[in-house]
Parts: structure tokens; C-alpha cells; sequence
């Protein structure tokens, strides 16, 4: 289609708006509030969350626009809090965690119900799970619950392998040659048993059973590298993985227990997200794929469907069924379904929307509107920009001239320019895990005294042109100074490219970051953009030459999910870059129980990899979006995830937001009462544990 | 000839790199896998390629690969009269004003009035819409808040989007009327009913506008199938849920039924309107009548 047309179009379009826009603004200027500013007469919340929704099929959807949506329609055994996102109690009001981490036991609450009365039980969970990682539903979120034993080998077709006397084959008899995969440890005995004792449970705790592809091309495939494997299947019987068979489990109407393969410390952080939020199977069954229209549809959020005019708007009101619907503080939301920003500006300054979603101020209104420090907010979030590397290929299959390229960006000026981002030297973002941040500056500490680094030498690595030069030099390109700059002749800048998908933004950083390589190391390297869906096999695939542009959002509030991206040879770091170390320190890190310990360990292996400088980290974005002041409990979180139920509309302009950036330390007596009630049950559990079990946990 | 437009989109979205499920996060293979068998991409691409010109040939494009459980079908008959609405109506005002002023402007020729009017017209056909609908925007919504800056609800939310739409058509329509008036009313017919004494008021409406008019009839043709189209950057600027916005979108999200039914539409669509305009020829000028 006429993409490249559409996209002139759209710059011109913002060119105009934006020129008007500022001569409007500096009559407006003085005003105390952004445009209009008046609450809606209504309870009625009127927000921008994006495009259009794929679905309302909370385990369907994937976007961050639908992940919004999802929160108000559905319910999950965990909430994410309202600030900082870590999980509080929803449908669960409480949980244990076994002594291994492996095993994790939900109370849910009993008043619990769907939009249509049903009671939401144990057994609702299990079938949601179930549904989501089944082959036929084909969730693209479905690797999110790959932790839950068996669910990968459910997902993707595998069949267990039962031989002549109905014995199934061990996956630790044949002994993978992959290091990565932990060896089965305990024997069942030794495994404390949360909830009591069933016949599945022992299912679950015994050793971990072989299973094969049950599709007869792909078995053959996997075979046929494995001799052994080939000759221990060959004739068996094959008994097809099934729902039935993944580890999740209704002990009782108000009980659920998962059991996880190995131990992974942030799966209560990742139960928050709408792929694991319950759904109602009479419904789906009933309906099939029609189960989500307005008519049918049944839901288990506090808000419900009352209106769906696609490409439009969404609208949904309080659910008097819901479980904790006395402390629903809004009527209603209508989501409008919008991804032009100048549109949705326009909107909001016509007073005509209360709130956006994060990244929508155009770049150009920025500075008008950052000084309305009432509705502004620019806050962390989780999600960084870097560039990868294409580390096989020469030039950049050099170490030293990875580094060189990275020393030679000054990170602090692309930040100042750009606005709306904070500059990111290591791996993870920054300001998002403050424990996580504490361990690794101990562990950093360490570190600089091992490789005998001199903490100035190691401050310098934000930005050194100087010994990028060096190193450069080093590598065999030598620079050469020529008037005021450098040159570097014998460098094949032909080789190398800095590849992006087509957006201004992108654009904007790719020329900063071209203009610092030019000046700091006398070297042009040319810039190349591509549409979206071409760009995106381009990276993944490694077929682009130097530099890559990448974006990357957490699926939880975890440094897992982004040291994650290197993990294991098939990796999504799209550099090409795969190392056996690193996975076992990653591997370490996850299989410890202490939370502190674990983030030590996962911090040697972000050491790790920033020395291999597989990418030039860039920046840690900034949320960037806008709130009218008189809606409270509102948060510029770092996934821009909010769960509506704290969210209010305040009609006293006295008691209105004056001052968001410090938003998040300011109490709010009705948002955070709320929390603390719902926090007490699982507070309380804590507390009930056996002392014996407490000093373990404390260890 | 709409099998022909169906099967050249169909090989350029195959060519197309990317797939509706593509996104930022790379799929598991297993997951990958399942979504192919779910929608039938595992099968050889002629096959894929049949069964497809055979559901599209019964006038069943399947479902949106995006939208789940919505037909495709279903999603153009939901938001044509979006796009039917602001398109009419813009065509409407378009030809009230353009049809007066080209006609006052011919009558009254070299007058200020005719100057005046075609060096707006001229402004009209180079003032792209992109430019026009926020100028509008930013005066009556952002600056007077009378008009809502942009979505769909109520009478007022249409003023803003038709006004953009229409000025080019209003232009175009208006130098087409005068071009053609003027030529007509040189013309020897004109002048044979002048002979027979009849007044100027019959001249001009019975015979004059009945050929002034053809030049405007043969552009209504397209400019309508364009407009029920739905026009892109307007609907993008007011965030209006028309054809042309989700057109644009299902091409980004590489949604190929969504696609190839709204081009299918489309194509039908400027057929049939070329066929009304060609049989409303007949009735306009006797020259022209088939025989």
C-alpha cells in the first residue's frame, strides 16, 4: 500500500498541527491547567488507551492497549499495585510459596463472582490456564505460563512415551546434553507437600517424564539427532500431553495449587497479566469465537461491557457482581480506541478526554507541555532502547570495536535532546528495580576490585571518546586527528549500517547517535530505515549489517525479563551472541530463594554480558503522558498498567494533582487504605506461617 | 476483473515481509506453529491460494486474522456508512456550493465575482486536507471550543470533517461547472433557443445546465466510489471509524482477508459508479444516447 505516501502525509499533517499548535499555545501559556479543564458531569472516567483492541479475549490479546482493557474486565488471582506493580491479592487473598519455589498455593476469596453471578471457584482458573496454552487456541501469549510443568509440552503438541509395562521414560535417563536444564533434584519425599496430598500432586512431584513431538515429521527430526533417544522410543507407546496433564490444579473449590518446572521468583509478578486473568467457560463454550460481543460476553473485572463500537469506543461500568465493588470508585470508562498522537492531543486539550497512554505527547509540544507540572508525567519506565550488534560479522565481530562504538555515544546529551528518556549504560533499566539496583552496585563494587578497575576509569564507560579512540586504534582502525576532528580511513564503514523502523523518533535518535560516531571517531555510519513488519524478521533473523534499532518492554517487573533476551542459543537478543555462561549464571540466579542472593547472582551475569558489548545500550524510557488534575489514583507506573478500581474522579480543584512528578511519594489516604486492606490477608498469612517455616524463609 | 485486483493484493501482501502475528516479541516455534495450523498457513501456498478464490468467489472473505471473530464482511457493512456519511455530505455541500459559484461565475464572467470565486477555488484545490482540518480544528475546537476536535457523535462532531472534505470537491466541482457553462452557452443550441425567445431563466436551467453539467456528472463517478471509500487522512485527523482508517490499519496489522474483502469492495464499487455515470450520460445530453 501507499505506506511511504501515508507517512508523508502524517509528517506534513504534524508539521501543520504542530507550528499552529505553538502560536495557540503562547496565548495560552499563562493558563494554570492545559485547555479545558473540567471534570466530565458524569462518574465516567473518558480515556485514550490506543488502537483499536484485537479482541476482549483477555488470553487473545497481546498489546499494551488491550492489556489496559483486560485489567478493567478481568480478574486474576493477583492484582498489579497501582504504583510500583508488584502483585497484591485479587481473587486470591492469599498465597504460599513452597520451601523450593517450585509450588504455589492460592486461597481464593469466596465471594468471588462473573458479570453474570457465577461464582469464580478453583476449577475456573484451571480451565482458563488450560485453555490458554492449548495447541488449537494458539495464544501467542501462551509462553508466559511455559513455566507451569508440562505447559510447553502441551502448547506444542509433545506425547509422553509409556513402554510395554505401562512405565512412562524419565527425561533424566537420557540425560540432555543441553546444561541448561536442571537436573531433577529432590526425590518427591523431600518435597514439602502445600495443600495436602493428592494423586495428581504426586503426578506432578515425581521426576520429570520424556516426551517426544507427537507430530510423526517433527518426532523424526528430534529422533533422529539421538540415537539413544531413537532407540528407547522406537515401538513405545505415545500418550499425547493434555490439559489435563500441565501443572495447575483446583485442591479444592477455593484452592489453587502450580507447580512450576524449576523455580522461577517472579511468577507472582507475571500472574498479574491478562493472559492468566479468569474467564468463564459455559460462555466460551457456548458462543465460541462470538463469546466476546457485547451481548455475550461475560466478564470477571470490576468494570463491565455495556457498549462496543469498534474502531470507537469501548464502554464499560461498574460490575455490582464484583467481589470488591464498594470500593469501585468510578461509574464507568469509555475507552476510546485512537493511536493518532496530535489527535488525541487535541482531545485532551479540548477537554473532551481526561487521561492518555504513555509515549503520546508529540515530540514537538514537549516543551510546552512539560511545564504544566500538574499534568505531565515523565516518570521511568520498564522498557529500554539500545542497539544490537551483528556481532558475527566483521568489523563488529571485534570486541574491542563493539566497545569503541559504545564508549563513543554520549548518552547524557541523546537524553537532554530527546526529553523524554533517561540514558541507560547498563543492561537493565534503570530507576525500575531499586533492590535490584542495591545488589548489583555491591556486586559492581566487587567486580571493579577483581579486574582492578578504578571506579573513575569505570564511571568513564557512560562515555569515553577519548578511549573509544584508543580502542579503535587498537583494534587496527587507527583515527587519526585531521583539523578539529578525527578520521578514520581504514575503517569499512560499507559494512556497517544502523538499521530502524520508520518513526520519528527513531529517526531522531539514529541521527544523534550517527552525528556522535562522526564526530568522535571521524566515522559516517549510514542510516537505513524500513517499515515495521519488514524491519522486524530483518532483526531477529541478524540479516542487518552493524546496528540494529530495538525497543524493549518488560513482560513483568522483574531484570529477569530483559537479561532474559540472552538466554539460551535461540535467544531474541538478535545479535547472534549465545554463551553457555551466561546462561548457567542466569540459571544460579533463579534456582536461589532468596530474593537479595538471587539479585547478586542475576547482577554478575548483567556484568557479564555489558563486557561482551553485544549491544550499545541507549536509554531507559520515560512514561511521557498526560492526566487532567482532577483524576486521582491514577499512577505513571512503569508498565502504564493501571488497575481502575483506585482510580477516581476529585471535584474539589483544591485537592487536585499540583505536582505530579512526585506522584508516586505522595500518600493518598483512599488509594492507599484500599491496598493496605486488601494486602492484609496475604500479610496476615505471612505471619501465621510455623515459626520453623519463617526462619527458613528468612534465611 | 475484481478476481484479477483479488489475486495481485493477495501475492503482494504474500510478498510483503511480516504477518499479522509479527510483533516486537519473538514467538516461540511451538507457538509459531500453532497459530500457522490454526489459520491454515501450513498448508502449500497454491492451496492456500484456491481455497481462498473459492471462498472469495461466494462472497465470503473469511475472518479478520486481527480482529477475532469478526467477519470481514461484517466489519466493511459496519463501517461504510461511517465513511457513506461524511462522504455524501461532503459531496453534497460540495456540489451546492461548487454548482452555484461555477454557474454564477460563467454568467457573470470576468466579473469581480468570478475572479474572486475561482482564485478561492484555486486556493481550495491546493490547500491540502491535512492542512485544512487542523487550521479548522485548531480554530473552532482548540481555540473557540464550539466544534469537538475530532470522534464520531452528534451533528456537531460532523461540521469540522465535511467542511475539510469537501472544500477540494467544492473547488473542482466549481471550475468544472464554470468551464462547462461557459462552453454551452456559446454553443448554437443555446443560441437557436434564444432565437425562439424564450427567457433567460429557461435557457439557462432547462438547456444550459443539462450539458454545463456533464464535465461535473462524469467526475461524480469516482469522486463518490472515493468518498463511501472512506478518505484516509480525514479519518485519520478525526478519528472517524470509516473505511479508509481501518483500511489503512489492516494493511499495517498485514490482516489479508480484511484487505482483500475491502479491495474487492472497493474495486466493485468504482465499477458500478463508472457504469451509472456512462448510462447517466444518455439522459443528460440526446448525443450521447446509446443506441
Amino acid at each position: 500500500m501507499a505506506r511511504a505516501s501515508f507517512n508523508q502525509l502524517r509528517a506534513g499533517l504534524a508539521i501543520i498541527i504542530l507550528s499552529s499548535f505553538l502560536i495557540s499555545c503562547a496565548t495560552s501559556a499563562n493558563n494554570k491547567y492545559f485547555g479545558l479543564t473540567e471534570p466530565p458531569k458524569d462518574n465516567v472516567m473518558r480515556y485514550v488507551t490506543g488502537s483499536e483492541p484485537e479482541s476482549l479475549d483477555p488470553q487473545f490479546v497481546t498489546g499494551q492497549p488491550e492489556a489496559r482493557i483486560m485489567m478493567a474486565l478481568y480478574d486474576g488471582l493477583v492484582e498489579y499495585h497501582p504504583k510500583t506493580m508488584e502483585p497484591i491479592p485479587a481473587i486470591a487473598e492469599s498465597w504460599e510459596v513452597g520451601s523450593d519455589g517450585t509450588e504455589y498455593l492460592f486461597h481464593l476469596r469466596k465471594n468471588a463472582k462473573f458479570s453474570n453471578g457465577d461464582p469464580i471457584t478453583a476449577k475456573d482458573f484451571v480451565y482458563s490456564f488450560r485453555r490458554g496454552l492449548s495447541p488449537e487456541y494458539a495464544a501467542r501469549n501462551a509462553y508466559l505460563a511455559y513455566y507451569l510443568k508440562y505447559a510447553e509440552a502441551y502448547n506444542s503438541g509433545q506425547s509422553f512415551v509409556k513402554d510395554a509395562n505401562g512405565q512412562f521414560l524419565l527425561k533424566k535417563d537420557f540425560a540432555a546434553p543441553n546444561p541448561n536444564q536442571p537436573a531433577e533434584t529432590a526425590a518427591p519425599a523431600q518435597h514439602d507437600t502445600l495443600g495436602g496430598d493428592s494423586e495428581f500432586h504426586r503426578f506432578l512431584d515425581s521426576p520429570e517424564r520424556l516426551y517426544v513431538p507427537t507430530d510423526e515429521k517433527a518426532r523424526a527430526k528430534v529422533l533422529d539427532k539421538d540415537p539413544k533417544l531413537k532407540a528407547a522410543v522406537e515401538g513405545k507407546e505415545l500418550v499425547p500431553v493434555r490439559g489435563e496433564d500441565i501443572g495447575v490444579e483446583a485442591v479444592d473449590d477455593y484452592t489453587v495449587r502450580i507447580k512450576l518446572y524449576q523455580p522461577a521468583p517472579f511468577f507472582l509478578g507475571l500472574l498479574g497479566h491478562q493472559f492468566f486473568r479468569v474467564v468463564h467457560q459455559p460462555t466460551i463454550e457456548k458462543f465460541g469465537n462470538n463469546w466476546v460481543k457485547p451481548e455475550n460476553i461475560v466478564t470477571s473485572g470490576p468494570f463491565k461491557v455495556t457498549a462496543h463500537r469498534p474502531y470507537d469506543e469501548l464502554i464499560v461500568a461498574r460490575d455490582p457482581q464484583y467481589w470488591d465493588a464498594a470500593n469501585i470508585k468510578l461509574d464507568g470508562i469509555e475507552f476510546y480506541a485512537l493511536d493518532e498522537q496530535t489527535t488525541m492531543m487535541n482531545l485532551y486539550k479540548a477537554g473532551r478526554v481526561d487521561a492518555l497512554y504513555n509515549h503520546t505527547v508529540p515530540a514537538a509540544w514537549n516543551e510546552v507541555v512539560r511545564q504544566y507540572k500538574n499534568e505531565y508525567l515523565l516518570h521511568p519506565e520498564v522498557a529500554t532502547e539500545f542497539y544490537v550488534i551483528s556481532v558475527k560479522k566483521p568489523p563488529m565481530d571485534n570486541i574491542k570495536v563493539r566497545q569503541a562504538f559504545s564508549l563513543a555515544v554520549n548518552r547524557e546529551a541523546l537524553a537532554e535532546f530527546r526529553k523524554t528518556i533517561k540514558p541507560l549504560t547498563d543492561f537493565t533499566p534503570e530507576g525500575i528495580f531499586p533492590k535490584y539496583e542495591e545488589a548489583r552496585q555491591k556486586i559492581y563494587a566487587q567486580k571493579l576490585k577483581e579486574n582492578n578497575i578504578t571506579p573513575e576509569q569505570w564511571a568513564k564507560r557512560k562515555f569515553d571518546p577519548e578511549g573509544a579512540r584508543k580502542l579503535l586504534t587498537e583494534a587496527g582502525y587507527p583515527v587519526q586527528q585531521q583539523g578539529s576532528g578525527f578520521v578514520t580511513p581504514s575503517f569499512p564503514v560499507e559494512k556497517i549500517s544502523i538499521t530502524y523502523n520508520t518513526a520519528e523518533s527513531n529517526k531522531a535518535v539514529a541521527e544523534f547517535v550517527q552525528a556522535q560516531w562522526k564526530q568522535n571517531l571521524g566515522i559516517t555510519v549510514p542510516l537505513k530505515n524500513m517499515e515495521f513488519k519488514t524491519f522486524l524478521p530483518m532483526i531477529s533473523k541478524v540479516e542487518y549489517d552493524g546496528f540494529g534499532r530495538r525497543g524493549w518492554v518488560g513482560d513483568y517487573m522483574d531484570p529477569f525479563t530483559f537479561l532474559g533476551l540472552y538466554y539460551t542459543p535461540a535467544n531474541e537478543g538478535a545479535t547472534g551472541w549465545w554463551d553457555p555462561k551466561y546462561d548457567k549464571m542466569l540459571d544460579d540466579a533463579n534456582n536461589t530463594v532468596d530474593p537479595q542472593a538471587r539479585f547478586e547472582k542475576l547482577a554478575e551475569a548483567e556484568f557479564y554480558l555489558s563486557q561482551q558489548q553485544v549491544v550499545v545500550p541507549l536509554s531507559t524510557a520515560g512514561t511521557s503522558w498526560m492526566k487532567k488534575p482532577y483524576i486521582k489514583g491514577f499512577y505513571p507506573n512503569p508498565g502504564t498498567l493501571h488497575a481502575w478500581k483506585f482510580v477516581y474522579i476529585e471535584r474539589d480543584p483544591a485537592k487536585w494533582d499540583a505536582d505530579v512528578d512526585n506522584i508516586m511519594k505522595a500518600s493518598d489516604p483512599l488509594v492507599d487504605s484500599q491496598i493496605e486492606q486488601l494486602a492484609a490477608t496475604q500479610v496476615q498469612m505471612e505471619n501465621s506461617k510455623p515459626p520453623a517455616e519463617q526462619a527458613k524463609a528468612a534465611e | 476483473m475484481a478476481f484479477l485486483v483479488v489475486t495481485l493484493t493477495w501475492g503482494l501482501i504474500r510478498v510483503a515481509p511480516g504477518n499479522f502475528y509479527s510483533s516486537e516479541k519473538k514467538l516461540p516455534a511451538a507457538v509459531e506453529a500453532n497459530i500457522k495450523k490454526k489459520y491454515g498457513l501450513d498448508k502449500p501456498w497454491y492451496e492456500q491460494y484456491f481455497i481462498m478464490i473459492k471462498n472469495v468467489a461466494q462472497g465470503d472473505f473469511g475472518d479478520s486474522l486481527r480482529y477475532q471473530g469478526q467477519s470481514v464482511n461484517e466489519i466493511i457493512w459496519r463501517h461504510l456508512p461511517y465513511s457513506a456519511t461524511i462522504g455524501v455530505l461532503a459531496y453534497l455541500l460540495a456540489l451546492a456550493i461548487g454548482l452555484t459559484a461555477g454557474i454564477v461565475a460563467a454568467l457573470k464572467q470576468n466579473s469581480p465575482f468570478d475572479y474572486g470565486s475561482m482564485a478561492l477555488a484555486m486556493l481550495g484545490l491546493s490547500v491540502p486536507n491535512f492542512v485544512l482540518g487542523p487550521i479548522l480544528v485548531l480554530m473552532f475546537s482548540l481555540g473557540l471550543y464550539i466544534f469537538p476536535p475530532a470522534r464520531w457523535g452528534g451533528v456537531l462532531s460532523l461540521v469540522l470533517p465535511v467542511i475539510t472534505l469537501s472544500a477540494v470537491y467544492t473547488a473542482y466541482i466549481a471550475r468544472l461547472t464554470r468551464a462547462g457553462m461557459l462552453e454551452v452557452m456559446r454553443s448554437d443550441y443555446i443560441r437557436t433557443a434564444r432565437a425562439k425567445g424564450l427567457n433567460e431563466r429557461t435557457i439557462l436551467l432547462k438547456h444550459g445546465l443539462r450539458g454545463g453539467i456533464i464535465p461535473v456528472v462524469s467526475f461524480t463517478g469516482p469522486a463518490l466510489a472515493a468518498l463511501l471509500a472512506g478518505t484516509v487522512v480525514i479519518e485519520r485527523v478525526f478519528a472517524i471509524p470509516g473505511l479508509g482508517n481501518i483500511f489503512i490499519q489492516a494493511n499495517l496489522n498485514r490482516d489479508e482477508p480484511l484487505v482483500l474483502g475491502i479491495v474487492a469492495f472497493l474495486s466493485i464499487l468504482i465499477m458500478l459508479f463508472n457504469l451509472l455515470v456512462d448510462i447517466s450520460y444518455g439522459f443528460l445530453d440526446p448525443r450521447i444516447r446509446y443506441e
